[in-house]
């Protein structure tokens, strides 16, 4: 009987020796500079509008958004999401809470917030998506399966390797973007009070579940949202990985899917049905925040549900379908 | 060898560690969000510690306040006579800022009354030492559509002309739904009005005046040291035959009852506006009929820096 611990230890090294890693990292450090850059000018220029008075900024938010209501040309969707989004702006001003106070932290919250239904995904599937299929593109698929090991063994042990390597990319993530925006905005900002708890029901806010967490403990949360999320798109990117080919095919299937994701919630009001797929419900984090999910009826718990019953069904068809298959050519 | 089994304790370890850390986020991120717990919040704005900052400076601190033209709908290039008066004050050599323009379309006085007790809109008051208010054509032309849609765009305005060439007054009716999608802008007892009349327009007039006036009290109770500048109303239908007379008598009869209420206190000031527009709509209203255009706002605005200075 095998240990499982050597051929996890084995894939381990395999990824890292493929400096799938190391691309991610460089990614990672290459744009978020050019976020952190954005960022920055965009603080500058309301600076000089509104003399670093963010009050005063936030409240002329709240009219412009209010402004928009009244225009006709504007579809009811819109609408409602601006409501709830005056009224949360409402309610920073009314306890005295800048929602955007600048600091690598909020740099940090607000980037990944941005990030978790496709910066993050991309960043998984580069390792993903060529676990299985990368084997076979070398042929070293056959090497490893004349070996005496069970192919279940072989294919969980590289999707434990694969877990691992999702807690350390989301975890980087927030750290270098922690670390590059802190050179831009300052290190502070880990005890800032973020609202959270915001009662979606229609067009209104139930404040009276609305509590401040300090920022360090949103990241928490909110990593720990990106993690699920990520640990879904690491499957399912891995089933697909075992069903094609090439590695380039898997990629392509999974940015598709991605990015239908994107459009779909952009539009999908209409279509109800779309909140089964898995793409749609990515943006966990949303709840977290309190802005209005794609489709009406979706609650975390819902988006959580279909998220894992997506990702158990990858790791059932990949099982099946990598114990049971021939392995040609 | 032994360099790859380096690498591999310390991913492993990093790994696990960097995976129970975000476990533990999630669990408490999915516990907070199915089971919130509300709490007792924390300070109100620093009301006392604010004011201050707003007196005693050479800098004009303007904000404006009010509807659609305070906000400066009309006026293709979006400055509205708020942005322009601050032009020709900065142009003198003097220095003025603008803290904000909170001119929402189709704000009523009642709507304006609500929005006076945000936090938000209380603060930027405080720091404000010109306070300019556009208020009160919405209570007493609200038969009209124009102001309650008061949408932003050339476009839909201009269309919405050609199809009703004759009398310049945009669809009626669809007014209430427009005008409860602003906030705060509570449906006032209108005698439903399908067409303006001497009687619809002065209806109004009492309740309004009483709400302007009590506005008005509230901004002078918030900012004591601010200048308060009242832009009067001007009758947008003096070019309807049959509205040129009603209409002055209701705009009279409503910059006179301002006109009241504004010489009670000692820091405001009524800017007048209704012969700048009288008998010259054709010139210095917008496709709508009703909002000034660039022109008419900059006589306004002309107009207000005479009063300021």
């Amino acid at each position: 009987m095998t240990n499982l611990l050597p051929l996890i230890r084995n894939e381990c090294l395999k990824i890292i020796k493929k400096k799938r890693f190391y691309v991610i990292l460089l990614i990672l450090l290459v744009l978020v500079p050019m976020f952190t850059y954005a960022q920055m000018r965009i603080a500058e220029r309301s600076r000089d509008k509104f003399n670093s008075d963010w009050r005063l900024e936030v409240q002329q938010q709240i009219t412009d958004n209010q402004n928009s209501l009244g225009s006709d040309r504007i579809p009811e969707e819109w609408k409602s999401y601006r409501r709830i989004f005056v009224q949360q702006l409402q309610y920073y001003l009314d306890h005295d809470v800048n929602p955007n106070e600048p600091s690598g932290v909020t740099f940090t919250r607000e980037f990944l917030d941005n990030s978790v239904s496709l910066f993050i995904p991309l960043l998984i599937m580069a390792v993903a998506s060529d676990l299985v299929s990368g084997e076979r593109t070398t042929g070293t698929i056959k090497m490893l399966l004349t070996r005496p090991v069970k192919r279940w063994k072989v294919l969980f042990s590289k999707m434990t390797a694969l877990m691992m390597f999702v807690s350390l990319i989301v975890l980087s993530a927030f750290i270098i973007s922690y670390l590059v925006s802190g050179l831009a905005f300052g290190y502070k900002g880990f005890n800032v009070p973020v609202f959270t708890g915001f009662q979606l029901s229609g067009d209104t806010v139930d404040m009276t579940t609305v509590h401040a967490v300090p920022q360090w403990k949103y990241l928490l949360m909110q990593g720990g949202l990106i993690w699920f999320v990520s640990v879904v798109v690491a499957l399912l990117a891995f089933m697909v990985s075992v069903l094609v080919r090439s590695t380039a095919a898997s990629i392509v299937v999974m940015m598709a899917a991605l990015i239908a994701g994107t459009i779909l919630t952009n539009m999908a009001s209409a279509w109800t049905a779309a909140k089964y797929l898995f793409m749609v419900n990515m943006e966990l984090t949303g709840y977290l925040a309190g802005t209005p999910a794609p489709i009406e009826g979706m609650t975390l718990a819902f988006s959580m549900a279909v998220l894992a019953i997506w990702g158990l069904a990858a790791v059932i068809i990949s099982f099946a379908v990598f114990t049971k298959r021939d392995i040609l050519n | 060898m032994n360099d790859s089994k380096w690498t591999w304790r310390a991913v492993g370890l990093v790994s696990i560690l960097a995976t129970l850390l975000l476990i533990t986020g999630f669990v408490y991120a999915v516990s907070d969000i199915i089971n919130p717990k509300g709490e007792t919040l924390l300070s109100s704005l620093p009301q006392e510690t604010a004011a201050p900052t707003a007196a005693a400076t050479d800098e004009l601190k303007i904000l404006a306040l009010g509807d659609s033209l305070a906000k400066g709908t009309g006026d293709n290039s979006g400055q509205g006579f708020v942005k322009r008066t601050l032009e020709a004050l900065s142009a003198d050599g003097g220095k003025a800022e603008l803290l904000g323009n909170m001119g929402i379309n189709g704000l009523t006085t009642a709507g304006l009354q609500s929005k006076l007790q945000e936090e938000g809109v209380q603060y930027a008051l405080r720091q404000a030492n010109v306070i300019l208010i556009s208020i009160g054509g919405n209570d007493l032309f609200r038969g009209s559509d124009i102001l309650g849609t008061g949408s932003s765009s050339g476009e839909a305005e201009s269309s919405a002309d050609t199809e009703n060439p004759a009398d310049g007054i945009a669809p009626l009716g669809t007014e209430s739904a427009a005008n409860n999608t602003v906030e705060g802008s509570a449906p006032v007892p209108t005698a439903s009005t399908d067409e303006l009349t001497p009687e619809s327009l002065l209806s109004a007039l009492p309740d309004a005046s009483g709400r302007l006036g009590s506005i008005l009290d509230t901004i002078a109770g918030i900012n004591p040291q601010a200048q308060i500048y009242y832009v009067g109303l001007y009758n947008p239908f003096g070019d309807i035959a049959d509205l040129l007379v009603p209409g002055n008598q209701a705009v009279t009869a409503w910059n006179n009852a301002a006109m009241d209420i504004i010489n009670t206190h000692s820091n405001m000031t009524l800017v007048p506006t209704f012969d700048l527009f009288n008998r010259h709509l054709d010139k210095y209203l917008s496709n709508d009929h009703f909002h000034p255009n660039g022109d008419g706002y900059q006589r306004m605005s002309e107009r207000i820096v005479q009063a300021v200075h």
